[in-house]
């Protein structure tokens, strides 16, 4: 079979090699310095974009934290808002409001999310695959529809916004949190110490309290500390079922204050006082979370440091 | 088992062996075990009836307004409580743009971050940075918020937006008075948030491609870029896909940020300098002062649209990521 | 120092010679003999690939110290050993991969007149003149054969269709893979079966016609049908190209290899370095250092 270049040199074969050979030696050679700029403008670029993606980053924490510090003080924390006008008020209310209302939801979607991630860490079939694709489904809903699902379980039959119902609302907001970090943690406790312990003879009970949850303790930690900091921040879901109050009130029955809430009803408003009070809530409410964050962080490190 | 001396002089039951199995027994027989099934099978019970309840509830909730409206609920473009006309429409379109104007912002700049972390970035600085771009995520949607109405708004209404009006050829786009709180704005919002998703998502397909594949090109004579345009990029490609869809997904979802910097106006936005609503921030706008009865079910209404529309498009993405790792294995 | 020439029927060719151990006579303890490779300044044999002094190291780890080895001119070289003795290392130090994984290397390495470790030198164009081929095939899995088999040449900026389709035909030729997917060169590559890949990535390293091919324990992965098969090629490979071949299978370097180099790990048990290197006759028949022995007698690796 002769080749097209073959005709269009009029080469025998061996000839026609060599001539291969040179071009592609010359062709490599002059590309190059074209192929290597455009290399390094590529990487230029790229660099530029990551430049780019942490500029906003910098920009909130500078912003929050300049602008916060004005409104820090001791009092600040400690004492509830005054009306509108009236210096000297602060956000004790929040805080607590904020509190109770996560520290419900946490009592409520741990131990769930728990049990969840142990069903599906210990069984396989379509039961498990069901649930773990309504979890995959749950951590894409817009948290305000959970917010509006919660109203109409537990504000609209009473008439009544609560605490309550924020915390319903803010544990189905965890749950697939929990669920998902919990089972990764468990699922990494390898297969052979499970049934090591269920071969000794002991009650599958046991099994999991001393081998699985022993094993996977840091992974749990870790993802619960997250989901707890996912929600400290959440708005939309509070929004329309704790409604928000300017009183201290620390019942979980009636309507709470929370720190989301706070941000956005001060921030909203025209007023620099309000906006102050706003910017000063989301420095406690972001240092709070990246303290959070920064914990499980550190434990999920010693997860790894001890599996190694 | 040959009988062992003991067992010979000893009657069966009172041997040792036999002692330690029958208590063996008794406590498998005790219901302790029982209880911890119940308490597994309850939590997935409970789970599922939180998801099942989710769904039956909004459309329950709406269902009053869907026999009001019928479905022109869905895309009529008037949002008149008074007159008891409602439609999604303009909100459905506010989504829709904002999220396209996050999406064009946060794919190329995110997609390039996570080439270069991936890529191009010696370890000792790919680690720290990626843990610097995660950050933002951890970030509160309400502190981004806050952050975008009182400091971005005013950076927009008198820098950038005139920037764009006075481009000829996006006049198109960009039109009307530069107020601040606007559709480009919602969207620069939005694609802050997604951003992490993006490169996360996006480093973690990019990172999948085998050594092999690299090296290949690399001994051909690739330079850093070469190896990434035909080797990395092409087998990343399916998870860069499943990244821009989920993170369009977490971008529709996104409510509070929004509705904070999106200026609220129910009507059909003719520019991106104008204001406008999506689903979210309607909902959040409205649900206050929505009346109880047809009000409140037209607000519900809105939230199962939302519903759907991100359900669809997240089970799209994680489609997208299944049939990556398929084709890795196959 | 005492040097004799060595023995047997390829000596002439390859003029190798054999150092008898000295040194340290005090001690009274003979260190155990080295053959070296030829000087280049005797010229007796074309080395198309040299390496002088040659070490790798990884952090604080050596992995390999002290190799002196020549890749003779169009004929098959192996380096052989138990693995971890840094055979694969060596290899890698002749096309600078190492520039990616960060080891660093010392000593010199020269392709033809090419020092590859020279500041100046471009490692893309050392790279297209040594080619490669490794341990599992590893065809780009989004392209077609025609494309996996060109794209050496498209990545070295050619571009004319004429010669990517004539270079393609005659790699696949050579690769003895033409009469196979000649009707469908623009089916996706990953369809080929693993011995049929491993010829694929042989033709795609060949299209770039380098003067050198590296290949990396490449029948490994294969069953011994698809190994046969490529050994086949692989002697017929050495007439155009110089082959330098790392195999943990001995009897393949017999079967396809002209000289051979043998690898082990020094006496301290973490470093690897070249025990003994000359013809693959003299190796396997009248091994000279007493390690070489114990490797091709099956008692070492």
């Amino acid at each position: 079979m002769s080749s097209s270049l073959g005709h269009a040199l009029a080469l025998p074969a061996p000839d026609i090699a060599a001539a291969r050979r040179e071009l592609v030696r010359q062709t490599a050679r002059r590309s190059l310095t074209r192929r290597r700029a455009a290399s390094r403008a590529i990487v230029v670029v790229c660099g530029l974009a990551v430049a780019v993606s942490l500029a906003p980053l910098a920009a909130l924490a500078t912003y929050t934290i300049a602008r916060g510090m004005h409104a820090l003080s001791v009092s600040f924390l400690t004492h509830a808002p005054t009306p509108p006008g009236i210096p000297g008020g602060g956000i004790s209310n929040a805080i607590v409001g904020s509190a109770i209302v996560v520290g419900l939801a946490t009592a409520m979607a741990v131990p769930t999310g728990m049990a969840v991630a142990l069903f599906l860490a210990e069984r396989r079939g379509p039961v498990a695959d069901a649930i773990r694709f309504a979890a995959d489904v749950l951590t894409g809903v817009p948290s305000i529809a959970i917010g509006i699902f919660a109203y109409a379980v537990l504000v609209e039959p009473f008439n009544h916004y609560s605490g309550l119902a924020g915390s319903f609302a803010l544990a189905v907001l965890m749950l697939p949190i929990i669920i998902r970090s919990n089972e990764a943690a468990m699922g990494a406790v390898p297969r052979d110490l499970w049934e090591a312990g269920l071969a000794l003879g002991a009650r599958r009970a046991r099994v999991v309290r001393s081998v699985v949850l022993r094993g996977s303790l840091p992974g749990l930690v870790t993802g619960n500390l997250l989901a707890i900091a996912r929600a400290v921040g959440e708005t939309a879901p509070v929004l329309v079922t704790i409604f928000g109050s300017t009183l201290f009130t620390a019942s979980p029955l009636g309507p709470l204050a929370a720190m989301p809430l706070t941000i956005y009803t001060d921030g909203t408003q025209p007023y620099p006082t309000a906006q102050q009070i706003a910017w000063g809530t989301a420095l406690v409410l972001l240092a709070f979370v990246l303290v959070l964050s920064i914990v499980a962080r550190v434990v999920a490190g010693r997860l790894n440091r001890r599996t190694r | 088992m040959a009988p062992t001396l003991l067992e010979e002089v000893l009657p069966p039951q009172l041997t040792p062996v036999a002692g330690v199995r029958a208590a063996l027994e008794r406590r498998r027989a005790r219901p302790g075990g029982r209880a911890y099934a119940v308490l597994r099978w309850g939590g997935a019970a409970l789970f599922a009836a939180v998801v099942v309840g989710l769904v039956i509830s909004l459309a329950d909730g709406s269902s009053q307004a869907f026999a009001h409206s019928g479905l022109g609920l869905l895309w009529s473009g008037t949002w008149d409580p008074a007159h008891l006309r409602y439609g999604a429409g303009v909100f459905v379109l506010g989504t829709l743009v904002t999220t396209l104007v996050a999406i064009v912002l946060a794919v190329p700049i995110g997609v390039g971050t996570a080439a270069f972390l991936s890529e191009f970035a010696p370890r000792w600085i790919a680690a720290p940075l990626s843990v610097l771009v995660d950050l933002i995520a951890a970030v509160p949607s309400i502190v981004v918020g806050l952050w975008g109405l009182l400091v971005l708004s005013p950076v927009f209404a008198r820098h950038v937006e005139p920037f764009f009006k006075k481009i000829p050829v996006l006049e198109w786009f960009f039109h009307g008075p530069a107020l601040g709180p606007s559709m480009l704005l919602a969207g620069v919002v939005l694609a802050v948030m997604i951003l992490p998703t993006v490169v996360a998502l996006s480093r973690t397909a990019l990172s999948a491609v085998p050594v092999a594949d690299r090296e290949a090109a690399r001994a051909l004579g690739g330079t850093k870029w070469q190896v990434v345009r035909s080797a990395v990029i092409p087998g990343g490609r399916t998870g860069i896909e499943a990244a821009v869809t989920l993170a369009m997904g977490r971008a529709l979802g996104e409510t509070i940020a929004v509705a904070m910097v999106i200026g609220n106006l129910y009507t059909a936005p003719h520019s991106l300098l104008a204001p406008g609503a999506t689903l979210g921030s309607a909902i959040i706008n409205t649900f206050a002062e929505a009346t109880p009865g047809l009000d409140r079910s037209a607000v519900i209404a809105l939230a199962l649209v939302l519903l759907v529309i991100t359900a669809l498009v997240n089970a799209g993405g994680q489609l997208l990521l299944r049939s990556r790792m398929r084709a890795r294995t196959a | 120092m005492t040097a004799y020439p060595a023995t047997g029927p390829w000596a002439a060719e390859t003029g190798a010679t054999i150092d008898g151990a000295t040194d340290d006579a005090s001690l009274g303890a003979p260190t155990p003999a080295r053959v070296t490779a030829p000087r280049r300044d005797v010229a007796t044999v074309d080395a198309a690939v040299s390496l002088r002094g040659v070490s790798v190291t990884f952090g604080r780890h050596q992995v390999v110290r002290d190799v002196d080895l020549d890749l003779v001119r169009n004929q098959v070289t192996a380096l052989v050993g138990p693995s971890g003795c840094g055979k694969t290392t060596i290899l890698r130090t002749v096309n600078r991969l190492h520039d990616d994984t960060g080891g660093k290397v010392s000593g010199a390495v020269h392709v033809g007149d090419l020092d590859v470790y020279a500041r100046d030198t471009r490692p893309e164009l050392v790279r297209s003149r040594v080619g490669m081929v490794f341990q599992r095939p590893n065809p780009f899995p989004t392209m077609s054969i025609f494309d996996n088999v060109v794209a050496g040449l498209r990545l070295n900026g050619v571009r004319s269709k004429a010669l990517l389709r004539d270079a393609a035909e005659s790699a696949l030729h050579h690769a003895a893979l033409w009469d196979l997917v000649k009707d469908r060169l623009h089916s996706p590559a990953v369809r080929l079966s693993g011995g049929q890949q491993q010829r694929l990535c042989i033709a795609r390293a060949l299209a770039v016609e380098p003067e050198v091919l590296l290949m990396d324990e490449p029948c490994s992965a294969l069953d011994p049908i698809a190994t046969a098969k490529i050994e086949e090629l692989i002697t017929h490979l050495a007439a155009d190209v110089t082959i330098g071949l790392v195999t943990h299978n001995m009897f393949q370097a017999t079967r396809v290899s002209h000289h051979t180099a043998v690898f082990m790990l020094g006496d301290d048990r973490t470093t690897g370095e070249l025990v003994e290197y000359g013809t693959t006759e003299q190796i396997f028949n009248d091994p000279h250092d007493p390690r070489t022995r114990a490797y091709v007698s099956g008692e070492v690796g």
